[in-house]
């Protein structure tokens, strides 16, 4: 449940009479109707005639010599129709996002539990899991390297070692030191991106020679990239067709489910199909980087800060993926979004044999706010002052200076959002008379008792950059079509769910006046527009559209406007008719367009950035976004029991393009956030991951979630961005948990320095 | 080749009374009872278990509801977590109904039983305490003659179900007296129990009685501790207690079910455990009291 308010938290009212359309208004998803009905088609429904089943073998050791594969026995099974090794890669052995370091199948040593082995396919998914388990294997055990630490002096995993990235960030004078120092130690958990439709695809072989992957994909063009490379293929031999994408926090299909599809349907000649069961997408995919974090915040007397020194130390698993990003984001935020004149930051991703990380929505930010967050607190307590005070003092605002030396031209209202935050009703303490009725900490388990709770209020700010970074090349191409009265978008900017379609859908009709506008489903054929990551889509894909459909908009009026003498800016469409500034001219589209079809192609490509040199400086990032939240919980202080009972949040979102999608991006991402504070961590004790199921692994569910509370929105557009909006979705996430962990803190007075936060941590011990 | 002939269509028995059932069970002696399915299906889901076939209990309305004999409650097998959780069962035995309140998610109190409950003995079961609590007893329906054990004894191994058997019914003493259940799963949502205890007044035998459910495989009883409490209270007056003695109680409890090992010190996963324990006993003496 969410509640807007404020004056001018919205720009449209939710419950607005009429069909909604255009910039603005809450346009509803098209897809709402299927997925609510159970009839939207995902991955795991796709079927073709005569498919087989796939199945993986994966290994049970995180680290593991490979002796012997013999996989006789599970080719002579009745049914099996083809095991496949690392033997039967054709094309590249190894892939991956930045460094080839990934390969499709362990060759002779295994990385990690549930690293991929080998591959079959059967008549039955039975069938293909028994061969699979038939599969001799035989390993040699070795130590594996679990603590991140010790990493830097361990075994080489890679032949390039086992520092993935290292960025020393030097900002200021490193001898300038403060009145008042604090020091802390924060760790954050593995949160899994834990996507609620099952990992699944099918790989179609085509006559010509090439094949066809239905899947999930959330970055099509990349990953027929990586496909085509180890299938050995052209890549236009490879098509990846983006299927119903059920929940993407992050990546989801890892390598280890497309690449053996393609293979077994291209060795078999047959459609394969293969559904990854819970324990397998949990083995498989990337998870967010468990972090270590050391910091050291200088603060004069008032409490303005001084020097921020900080380590930061990134788990990267064995293999390297999305963590240099990630640690561009850590070392880049490390102060959070506050001015400090002098910054010192040492940040390293490594490699262990634990389970992957890779791009999960806030990346690095996130991490670097639980603990410099952590820091405000305590520099508040030693100081005297209120968390909210100290922080308004140190706030950044547009024209500052970030520590990579780049500086915040975007608009940066982080003062106004911790006011609006701060000066928020707070909600009520549970009342009525009985208790038995209040939703206590520990829920409806009944054993919560009022006497023992006490209620805390934390805040944190968080910020996070939108597009990918340093230099990275970002994209999009998008084609509109006007055809009788109505307006096709042909995008390969995939729908993960976060609305990307619908924003699509609004802009076309604003720019063109035209209701019925339809996105066209996204595969490889079309242009790349890049990966659905780091609210790229809003900004850059939105853009294409955006400029496609200005173009069809000229073409259209061009022709009328010379007939008439009139420059195309003194026409306007809407609801399908075309008028001048005068009234004298009045026609619709349908007439304008006379059966003829109207097409353009367009791309947006915002300005390059650079990556951080070898002091961690450099302008490297296109844009910025803020957020502040004010968290309530309470806290069984007996028990340690956590309940989070609202989080009021202020976003800077630059401008409002459909209400009700901007309040459920919200609400997801701070209600992911509270599951990585209270009980998200896929535990991996060495390096063998536990209980890899929703029973195991702990999701919020309704009564985790808390109230969320919307208190301001602020619309200071963007100049640079398309319709001056900001990316939205990740913000949330980054902060919410820093927040709860400041909540905690507050009602127990314990440190909480650790994610998510254990029951024993928000014990208060009676006095002795 | 293919291997779809080797699988064979699911045999499913729907029996509607317990003899039909048992002798379902007896006619195909592979076949595996079934009721709300919340465990047993999980199992199959994941390739644990294939049973050959199934007989199905849902339809068995006798096991569904519940009767009175003499003095104590005659429960139905079948009774979901959902039914137990209305009010006209709490106003029965409320720490029953608690505990049915308790466990899992509505659509898992919507299927689970108390007999599935039972059988499947996961040392969180939130049913068990309960009935460790209330010393119930389980009525046994076989191919030979009805019987009836302790719950504790079914728990614990000491007396399993036999080939063939069925958990028909639960027999459950009517005390007239307070009794708790208290859970804690370091959530707000649903989860499985870190700990849980169970405490019932007997005014009749001037016992106190609890179990603690979750910390071992089976619950637990502190004896010496009910017996230490039963002696402070005043059964002839008011029966409450001074909020030291219930302190002391929880403390009791828990170093009961989590004792010291001799010669080392409690891994801080223990530690915490107990003082869970403790605050659980505490409260649940205080409420059953106040
Ligand atoms: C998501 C989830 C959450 C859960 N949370 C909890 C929780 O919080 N607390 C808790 O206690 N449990 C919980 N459970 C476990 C489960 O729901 C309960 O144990 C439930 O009571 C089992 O009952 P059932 O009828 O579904 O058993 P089934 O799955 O039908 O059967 C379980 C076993 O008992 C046998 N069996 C069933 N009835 C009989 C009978 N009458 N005679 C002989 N054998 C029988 C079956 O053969 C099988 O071996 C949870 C389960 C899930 C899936």
């Amino acid at each position: 449940m969410s509640v807007i308010d404020g004056p001018g938290a919205v720009t449209e009212s939710l419950a607005g009479g009429g069909t909604p359309h255009g910039i603005g208004t809450s346009l509803p998803s098209a897809d709402a109707p299927a997925k609510t009905q159970g009839t939207y088609p995902y991955a795991a429904d796709l079927w073709a005639e005569g498919l087989l089943w796939a199945a993986v073998l994966r290994s049970p050791y995180p680290h593991a010599r490979i002796v012997r594969i013999d996989t006789g026995e599970a080719a002579a099974m009745p049914g099996v129709r083809a095991v496949l090794t690392h033997e039967d890669v054709p094309g590249d052995a190894m892939h991956g996002r930045l460094v080839a370091d990934r390969p499709v199948f362990a060759k002779d040593i295994v990385r990690h539990h549930g690293e991929p082995i080998a591959a079959v396919a059967a008549d039955h998914p039975d069938t293909a899991r028994l061969a699979a388990a038939a599969i001799l294997v035989e390993y040699e055990v070795l130590e594996p390297v679990t603590d991140p630490e010790k990493a830097f002096a361990a075994e080489p995993l890679h032949p390039d070692g086992n520092l993935i990235r290292h960025i020393p960030l030097r900002f200021g004078d490193p001898d300038t030191v403060g009145e008042v120092i604090v020091e802390g130690l924060y760790r954050v958990g593995r949160q899994d991106p834990a996507p609620i439709g099952a990992e699944a695809g099918l790989a179609v072989p085509r006559p010509d020679g090439g094949v066809e992957l239905y899947v999930a994909s959330t970055d099509p063009h990349a990953d027929r990239d990586i496909a085509a490379a180890c299938f050995g293929l052209e890549a236009d031999h490879v098509k990846v067709v983006v299927t119903g994408v059920p929940g993407a926090m992050g990546d989801r299909e890892d390598s280890g489910i497309q690449l053996p599809l393609g293979l077994l349907a291209l060795r078999t000649g047959c459609p394969v199909k293969f559904v990854a069961t819970r324990e397998e997408s949990f083995l498989g995919h990337a998870h967010r980087h468990p972090t270590l974090l050391r910091y050291r915040h200088h603060a004069d007397a008032e409490g303005r800060l001084v020097k921020v020194e900080a380590q930061i130390l990134l788990d990267a698993g064995a293999y390297a993926d999305a963590s240099s990003d990630a640690l561009a984001a850590a070392v880049a935020f490390a102060a959070g979004p506050y001015v400090v004149p002098h910054v010192f930051v040492e940040g390293w991703a490594v490699r262990t044999n634990n389970p992957p990380s890779g791009h999960v929505r806030g990346e690095g930010a996130l991490q670097v706010c639980t603990a410099y967050e952590g820091q405000m607190d305590k520099l508040a307590a030693k100081l005297g002052l209120e968390p909210a005070e100290i922080r308004m003092r140190n706030v950044l605002a547009t024209g500052d200076l970030l520590p990579t030396g780049q500086s915040v031209t975007c608009p940066a209202p982080v003062g106004e959002l911790l006011k609006a935050v701060r000066d928020a009703d707070l909600p009520p303490l549970p009342d009525g008379d009985d208790e038995s009725q209040w939703l206590l900490p520990g829920g409806t388990s009944g054993a919560g008792e009022p006497g023992a709770v006490r209620r805390g209020v934390g805040y944190a700010l968080g910020m996070v950059h939108v597009l990918g970074a340093e230099g990275t090349d970002e994209v999009s191409t998008a084609t509109v079509r006007v055809h009788d009265g109505r307006a096709t978008v042909i995008c390969a900017a995939v729908e993960t769910g976060q609305g990307f379609t619908t924003l699509a859908r609004q802009i076309v009709q604003e720019v063109l006046g035209v209701e019925d506008v339809r996105v066209l489903p996204s595969d490889t054929d079309q242009p790349p527009a890049g990966p659905a990551a780091r609210g790229r889509h809003t900004w850059v894909s939105g853009g294409a559209v955006e400029r496609a459909a200005k173009m069809v908009r000229t073409q259209l009026l061009q022709p009328l406007a010379a007939k008439f003498g009139m420059s195309v800016e003194l026409l306007t469409i809407a609801d399908g008719k075309i008028t001048s500034y005068d009234g004298v001219l009045s026609t619709t589209v349908a007439e304008t367009l006379d059966g003829k079809e109207l097409w353009a192609t367009a791309q947006c490509r915002p300005h390059p950035t650079d990556r951080l040199d070898e002091t961690g400086q450099g302008d490297a990032f296109v844009g910025l976004t803020f957020c502040a939240i004010r968290a309530v919980v309470d806290v069984d202080i007996e028990l340690g029991a956590v309940r989070v009972v609202e989080l009021a949040v202020a976003q800077d979102v630059g401008r409002v393009l459909n209400p009700r999608q901007l309040a459920a991006r919200i609400e997801a991402g701070v209600t992911q956030g509270v599951g990585l504070a209270l009980m998200e961590d896929l535990r991996a004790p060495r390096g063998i991951v536990k209980r890899p199921s929703l029973t195991g692994y702990a999701l919020p569910t309704a009564l985790d979630a808390p109230e969320v509370r919307i208190v301001k929105l602020v619309e200071e557009r963007d100049v640079v961005a398309p319709f001056g909006a900001k990316a939205v979705s990740a913000v949330p996430v980054v902060t919410s948990p820093a927040a709860v962990a400041a909540a905690v803190r507050a009602a127990t007075g314990r440190p909480i320095s650790r994610l998510p936060i254990r029951p024993q941590a928000a014990i208060v011990k009676p006095p002795a | 080749m293919s291997t779809y002939a080797q699988q064979t269509a699911e045999n499913v028995t729907l029996p509607t009374s317990l003899d039909e059932a048992v002798a379902a069970l007896a006619a195909m002696p592979s076949a595996v009872p079934v009721a709300g399915g919340t465990d047993l299906m999980a199992s199959v889901n994941a390739g644990l278990l294939r049973p050959a076939a199934l007989v199905g209990l849902g339809r068995i309305a006798e096991i569904r509801g519940w009767q009175y004999a003499d003095g104590a409650a005659l429960l139905g097998a079948g009774l979901t977590h959902a039914r137990m959780g209305r009010p006209d069962f709490a106003a029965l035995i409320p720490a029953l109904a608690a505990a049915a309140r308790s466990a899992g998610p509505p659509q898992i109190r919507n299927a689970g039983t108390l007999g599935g409950n039972i059988v499947s003995a996961a040392p969180t079961g939130d049913a068990l305490p309960v009935l460790a609590a209330l010393e119930a007893s389980v009525i046994l329906a076989g191919p030979e003659a009805d019987r009836e054990i302790p719950v504790s004894h079914l728990l614990t191994g000491m007396d399993p179900l036999r080939p063939g058997e069925l958990l028909a019914f639960v027999r459950i003493p009517l005390l007239h007296a307070p009794q708790t259940f208290l859970k804690a799963t370091g959530r707000t949502g649903p989860g499985r129990a870190v700990a849980s205890v169970a405490l019932v007044v007997d005014p009749a035998r001037r016992q106190v009685r609890c179990a603690v459910g979750a910390v071992a495989q089976v619950p637990l009883r502190p004896l010496e501790a009910e017996q230490w409490v039963a002696g402070l209270i005043d059964w002839d007056g008011e029966r409450n207690l001074a909020p030291e003695a219930c302190t002391a109680f929880g403390e009791y409890v828990a170093a009961a079910c989590i004792p010291d090992q001799p010669g080392v010190e409690l891994p801080p996963a223990a530690v915490q455990l107990r003082r869970t324990v403790a605050a659980l006993s505490r409260r649940a003496l205080g409420r059953a009291l106040a």
